[in-house]
């Protein structure tokens, strides 16, 4: 074991740095929904211009084709930097693009690929349903094979950016009378497509970057269907090992960059003199160290086995009750002031507000409870 | 950067767990045979990272959890640290001083067969001889002979500031074994007991206690790693981070117990089943080299 980073990753880092100084802009990320899409539009274009974009990814797709750790490298960085969050291309580039990357067609990667990277195709994701959260396998969105057409009709829920994405992530299912994880499929929908309703969802934060989706005989062509018809279980969970592999590894440094804020604004309010404050942030100190260590040890399995640890899905259970903890401190030393939060706000109320979703979204934190105890510990399965 | 354990490494770990269970099973840690030691010694965990020996504190710390998980003596710690730090041979007990001041009551852990005693004094490693007939009777740890020297003798320090943090890291590890351990027996035997027609693991309410055990021993293993490879690396914050570590991990001793002896139900709540011993274990742990806050918060001087 060895905690230090080759000269090699140390230069790298220090090119990453020197960019992200030069060109991190000094705007924020604007609230108004058609300004922050241009926004991150426009970010994502320059970070590919200058090579910063889908550093692991494949290069004949537009990625670098670098080292895991030196994505690590340029994630550590890019929040040290205080670069904007990825907002609209999140799903594409944190999901789409991985799951296309293992599972696509050679076409279905020269199209979208290189899409992604230049923040051209904003993606978004469509698994839950009204009827299917946490027990996914209850999709009921259907898609009728006809000719080499495949129509749909159903409804998604909780898509974020859905209003502005031009693709979606579906899944759905092609086999009449299926049952549970058989008969599902993974296809590209254009949003764009006619039958396709958007109907956004104002969260408790105020903001309305979620929606229903509504499809009324959608038709699109069969050839979108990514690794094989009625294989849509096995692609979808090939991106959730994705995502408890290294899919969180931004929000995971980003905490980092949090507790420290928040430890400095506990000392300049004097805060800190608090017992009980100290002794929180003491531990919430800890957790983040031991988080960013947890991360590094997976980085590490990955490296030498070419999957993720066992720890892997622990890392995302702890992740998201971690932000919380955090956005809770905020909110405590913030005191009183957050009774004048008002709705297009976009502070620390927004983000505890927000910050919900960490334990809901992808699987909620009772999901993860049951994986973990399943998978690691072997306790018998109860669903 | 590499924060999984090499060949090397994995060899030393997986025939210490061989050793141990043929030869330190849990549920024997109140009855150890009299040569358990000497056996120690010769298996070469009682000062792998003495003078010459060549070893680095990550494959200690990987050793040592792995001990820990059996409920190892607790002056392998104590000795461990003398060893590297004053070159000395033998057999050394650990010495837990009445708030980290001499003057008043020591309490002197697994004296037999000691010279000498280790403890921290004001955060520095120091020693003292001990009388050569000191024994002890188990205290709440029901695996450790324990004795009281009132008044405190005086201590000579060993080592600088690292001996201290190297006490530190190792009762961490120690932690994170009996973190291991409780973990491991409420899972055990949640896909043992059977209640409602069913393993009792197959609700989700024992599922999760067990599930979360599990977290808190991957947080703190991780943090062991990392805070190890920070003093092999003479890195700047090896103290916070093994602070920190020591701080994760002696809560996932006592949270992890606390929950095993749940899982158990009535039977972890006797003196015949284990549960308790690692609940005691935990106990005695964060006593050893504890954690200062500052260090936690970047405060320290």
């Amino acid at each position: 074991m060895d905690i230090t980073f080759s000269p090699a990753e140390q230069q790298f880092r220090a090119e990453c740095r020197d960019w992200l100084h030069d060109n991190v802009p000094d705007q924020r990320r604007p609230m108004d929904a058609a300004d922050a899409l241009d926004f991150d539009k426009a970010w994502q274009r320059r970070l590919f211009d200058a090579g910063w974009a889908g550093i692991n990814w494949p290069t004949e797709y537009g990625g670098r084709g670098l080292s895991i750790v030196q994505q690590v490298i340029w994630l550590e960085e890019y929040a040290n930097a205080n670069a904007p969050w990825i907002g609209a291309n999140f799903v594409g580039v944190n999901h789409g693009g991985p799951t296309l990357i293992l599972n696509a067609s050679d076409a279905q990667k020269a199209y979208h690929l290189p899409r992604i990277l230049r923040g051209e195709a904003i993606w978004c994701q469509g698994f839950s349903e009204p009827g299917a959260g946490s027990d996914l396998a209850g999709i009921k969105t259907r898609g009728r094979i006809e000719g080499n057409e495949l129509v749909i009709t159903g409804s998604k829920i909780w898509t974020s950016f859905a209003h502005v994405a031009d693709w979606q992530e579906l899944v759905l299912r092609t086999e009449e009378g299926s049952q549970r994880h058989k008969g599902l499929s993974w296809v590209i929908c254009p949003m764009h497509a006619p039958g396709i309703e958007v109907r956004t969802i104002r969260k408790m934060s105020g903001q309305t970057e979620f929606a229903q989706v509504f499809y009324d005989d959608v038709r699109i062509p069969l050839d979108n269907v990514v690794g094989g018809l009625c294989n849509g279980w096995k692609v979808a969970m090939s991106t959730l090992s994705f995502e408890r592999g290294t899919g969180f590894i931004a929000d995971q440094v980003k905490q980092s960059e949090e507790v420290e804020e928040l430890l400095e604004r506990a000392r300049q309010t004097g805060a800190l003199k608090d017992d009980r404050i100290a002794e929180q942030l003491a531990q919430l100190r800890a957790e983040v160290a031991a988080l960013r260590a947890m991360t590094y040890r997976n980085i590490s399995q990955v490296v030498r086995t070419g999957q993720p640890g066992a720890e892997s899905s622990v890392i995302r259970l702890f992740t998201s009750e971690l932000g919380q903890r955090l956005e809770r401190m905020a909110l405590l030393l913030a005191g009183d002031d957050i009774l004048d939060f008002r709705y297009g706000d976009d502070n620390l109320v927004a983000e505890y507000l927000r910050g919900f979703a960490a334990t809901i979204a992808g699987g909620t934190a009772q999901i993860q409870r049951d994986i973990i105890a399943e998978r690691l510990l072997g306790l018998p399965k109860s669903r | 950067m590499d924060l999984t354990p090499n060949d090397e490494q994995v060899s030393f770990i997986s025939a210490t767990a061989k050793w141990c269970a043929d030869n330190l099973p849990l549920d024997g840690a109140r009855s150890r045979p009299p040569a358990l030691w000497q056996q120690l010694e010769a298996m070469g965990w009682t000062g792998m990272t003495a003078p010459g020996m060549d070893l680095d504190h990550a494959t200690e710390a990987l050793v040592l959890a792995e001990l820990g998980r059996h409920l190892a003596p607790i002056a392998l710690l104590s000795t461990a640290v003398t060893a590297r730090w004053a070159g000395q041979p033998g057999k050394t007990a650990l010495a837990l001083l009445d708030k980290d001041l001499t003057g008043g009551l020591v309490r002197v852990f697994d004296a037999p067969g000691a010279t000498h005693a280790l403890g921290l004094v004001g955060g520095l490693a120091a020693i003292t001889p001990l009388p050569s007939d000191l024994g002890g009777e188990p205290g709440l740890d029901l695996t450790v002979p324990l004795a009281h020297l009132d008044p405190a003798p005086p201590f000579s320090p060993i080592g600088g500031p690292d001996a201290g943090l190297h006490l530190q890291l190792l009762a961490a590890a120690f932690a994170v074994g009996c973190a291991d351990a409780a973990r491991d027996m409420a899972a055990e035997y949640a896909k043992l007991r059977e209640q409602f027609d069913r393993p009792i693991g197959w609700f989700q309410a024992l599922k999760h206690i067990c599930s979360d055990s599990a977290v808190r021993c991957e947080v703190a293993r991780s943090q062991l790693y990392y805070a190890a490879g920070a003093l092999d690396a003479g890195d700047p914050g090896a103290a916070f981070h093994i602070a920190a570590a020591k701080q994760l991990a002696d809560q996932a001793a006592l949270e992890n117990a606390r929950a095993n002896v749940q899982v158990h139900g009535g039977i972890g709540m006797t003196d015949e089943a284990a549960p308790h011993l690692c609940l005691k274990r935990a106990h005695l742990l964060s006593f050893i080299a504890p954690v200062r806050r500052d260090i936690l918060l970047g405060e320290a001087a």
